[in-house]
């Protein structure tokens, strides 16, 4: 496995206040190294999404820090995370997402677009995004609006919109959730193949664990607490456990001893 | 073309209700403005028209005290050396009793406006004499047109009938001919001479013991642009008397101010209406941003900037106010085109003076375009507000 990509540490994400506090994800710490295919796990409002959210910098923590190559994208203004999240990370939504105005095609070339490209035909952009296309397998969707597409078919675009801008890391939110078992085998197929072939790191948060069969990783949320799952079933705590802090409080009874070391911090 | 104006375009094409919604706003704030114009300023031209037509010409000369001494000759010679300057014709005023015997019956009328007129010249400087519906204009001294209500307050004279008319002259003295009506002139519009009486100068002059003596002169412009530059020539060129000379515009300035008054409200309320477009704009845009939470959530994922979100709208909003005002300002020409080529006129008697006045058109159409600009404002600050993941879990 490659250099590190993302290192979370010590993440929390609190909403409301006083008596109303709700706290989604506690200390939330762990890395992630490149060209990883990584599950996050757990049950409905466990806090998968929010981890999500902090990581695709959807929104911003409460405390703690996401360093995704080598920025520490907390301190990163708005505008700032808008060209980070363009730049260095790509999107794949339970329901696709597309723009129903757009085709296929210009959805999957609209980061490119946001980043500064062009549409214009012959383009780099245009080249790329239909090589996307090609290596999705809908090459002859291109030309269709997406909500013309079939649920399956607009989540490979999803994909290939993703992967436009050869992010650090694509983020999945349950990508096979809205999907039946046929085109849930064939996305997660798609996501697998790409990461092995593109050495493209996917952080993949799903219910449906058992369609992806052998992963790098699996991270497990629960209760808004991060543990590493154990080739023996166990839990163990991430990183920040090691290191202290809130997480290691709220981890360290669960498997204290036995925490994998890939993707450690020093 | 970026993705801005190409997301900016689509969203809109895509939601053809909210766009046609949002385009009538503007097209029928436009109209409003332009059936205004057609109608109302129409109107007010062609009473302009009309009181230059049929009382005072592009230019007027009178005299400070009461009657012009100069010889006709002498003014209208010097008109008519400018090659700016039509036509000049001289007139005089009076007010006469005048009575006729119809069936045996005597029937009177007093305190009639005459005018007196030089018919030769008049035909020249004025459109009076078109105004004549039956019979023929004045054409000789002892001939006398009627408007159509003097004739009909004389138990309905008609051409042919002799009438007597009475007026007191500078001397204090009653002075009677009898003439015979050779035409009837009816008008719409009030500017006319329906209430009047028009005879021959000379014989009016002779009545009036005022020889030689006019009341004033009517200068018609072949270029009315140079009116202002001829009336101060003319009173340069005649220090020692005491003439004043206006133009149209001044010497009607009193009865025009309160039509004048009139088209300002209307406008104001035809702006009123451009208003309310734009808080259509504003509703309609509102409903495009509620409409697209989702889109702006995955816009702002996939990296864009709130800016860019703000340029999205706001070239919707530049998308409805141009498409808008296009439409509306081609809607409002072609009324206007259509007033023009069926002379539309007013309570279906006075023809409108209609007029493309470019100015106004562009005004009000870069006006709702603004407005459509402007309206577009507040819904794309909106927009910008979303959270992305609030946004996006709109489904």
């Amino acid at each position: 496995m490659g250099d590190i990509v993302l290192r979370a540490r010590g993440v929390t994400k609190s909403y409301g206040q006083d008596e109303t506090r709700v706290t989604a994800l506690r200390g939330a710490s762990f890395d992630i190294r490149r060209g990883e295919f990584v599950l996050v796990v757990g049950a409905s409002g466990s806090g998968k999404t929010t981890l999500l959210n902090m990581i695709g910098l959807l929104s911003s923590p409460t405390s703690g820090r996401v360093i995704i190559e080598g920025v520490d994208t907390t301190r990163l203004g708005s505008s700032g995370m808008a060209a980070f999240r363009n730049r260095r990370l790509g999107f794949v939504a339970q329901f696709a997402n597309l723009l129903v105005d757009l085709t296929i095609l210009e959805n999957v070339m609209l980061p490119r677009q946001i980043a500064g490209g062009s549409w214009a035909r012959g383009g780099r952009p245009r080249r790329d995004a239909l090589e996307l296309l090609r290596s999705v397998g809908l090459e002859a969707q291109a030309a269709q609006r997406a909500n013309k597409v079939s649920g399956g078919q607009a989540q490979r675009a999803a994909i290939a919109r993703g992967l436009i801008n050869r992010p650090s890391i694509v983020l999945a939110d349950e990508p096979t959730g809205n999907l039946d078992s046929v085109s849930s085998e064939s996305v997660v197929r798609l996501m697998k193949d790409t990461a092995k072939r593109l050495n493209q790191t996917f952080v993949v948060v799903t219910h449906d664990k058992e369609y992806f069969g052998e992963v790098d990783r699996v991270i497990t949320v629960s209760d808004g607490r991060v543990y590493e799952e154990e080739e023996d079933g166990q839990r163990a705590p991430g990183p920040g456990g090691r290191q202290g802090g809130a997480a290691a409080a709220a981890t360290a009874t669960v498997a204290p001893t036995t925490a994998r070391q890939r993707g450690v911090l020093p | 073309m970026g993705y801005r104006p190409r997301l900016a375009k689509r969203m809109l094409f895509n939601r053809r209700g909210s766009l046609i919604g949002a385009v009538l706003a503007v097209t029928i704030g436009i109209l409003v403005i332009h059936v205004n114009f057609v109608i109302f300023q129409g109107l007010y031209d062609a009473i302009v028209r009309d009181i230059g037509d049929y009382r005072t010409g592009d230019i007027i000369i009178t005299d400070e005290d009461s009657f012009i001494t100069r010889s006709d000759l002498a003014v209208t010679s010097w008109f008519e050396r400018n090659p700016s300057v039509e036509a000049v014709t001289p007139r005089l005023s009076a007010s006469a009793e005048i009575n006729i015997t119809k069936g045996g019956q005597l029937i009177e009328e007093t305190r009639v406006p005459i005018v007196g007129v030089d018919p030769y010249r008049d035909i020249r400087a004025s459109t009076v004499h078109t105004t004549v519906s039956e019979g023929s204009y004045v054409f000789a001294r002892n001939s006398v047109v009627l408007g159509t209500n003097v004739a009909r307050d004389l138990g309905g004279a008609a051409v042919g009938d002799s009438v007597k008319i009475m007026i007191v002259d500078r001397w204090g003295e009653e002075q009677v001919r009898r003439l015979v009506v050779s035409g009837i002139t009816s008008s719409p519009g009030g500017q006319g001479f329906d209430y009047t009486v028009v005879m021959h100068i000379d014989t009016l002059r002779d009545m009036m013991a005022r020889e030689g003596e006019t009341g004033s002169f009517m200068v018609k412009m072949a270029d009315k642009g140079q009116s202002a530059a001829v009336r101060d020539l003319f009173l340069r060129s005649f220090p020692g008397d005491d003439f004043v000379a206006e133009t149209i515009e001044e010497a009607s300035e009193e009865q025009l101010q309160g039509f004048r008054s009139g088209i300002a409200m209307i406008n104001m309320i035809g702006y009123f209406g451009m208003m309310s477009s734009a808080f259509a704009i504003v509703t309609i845009q509102m409903m495009i941003v509620n409409g697209k939470t989702r889109e702006i959530g995955i816009l702002r994922a996939l990296g864009a900037r709130r800016r860019d979100v703000l340029v999205i709208f706001i070239m919707q909003g530049m998308l409805i106010g141009a498409i808008g005002a296009g439409v509306g300002t081609t809607a409002g020409l072609s009324y206007t085109f259509y007033a023009k080529e069926t002379k539309m006129s007013f309570n279906n008697s006075l023809p409108l003076e209609v007029s493309y006045n470019w100015t106004k058109i562009l005004q009000t159409a870069l006006t709702s375009f603004a407005l459509a600009v402007v309206a577009s404002l507040y819904p794309s600050y909106r927009a910008t507000k979303l959270v992305p993941v609030e946004a996006m879990r709109a489904v």
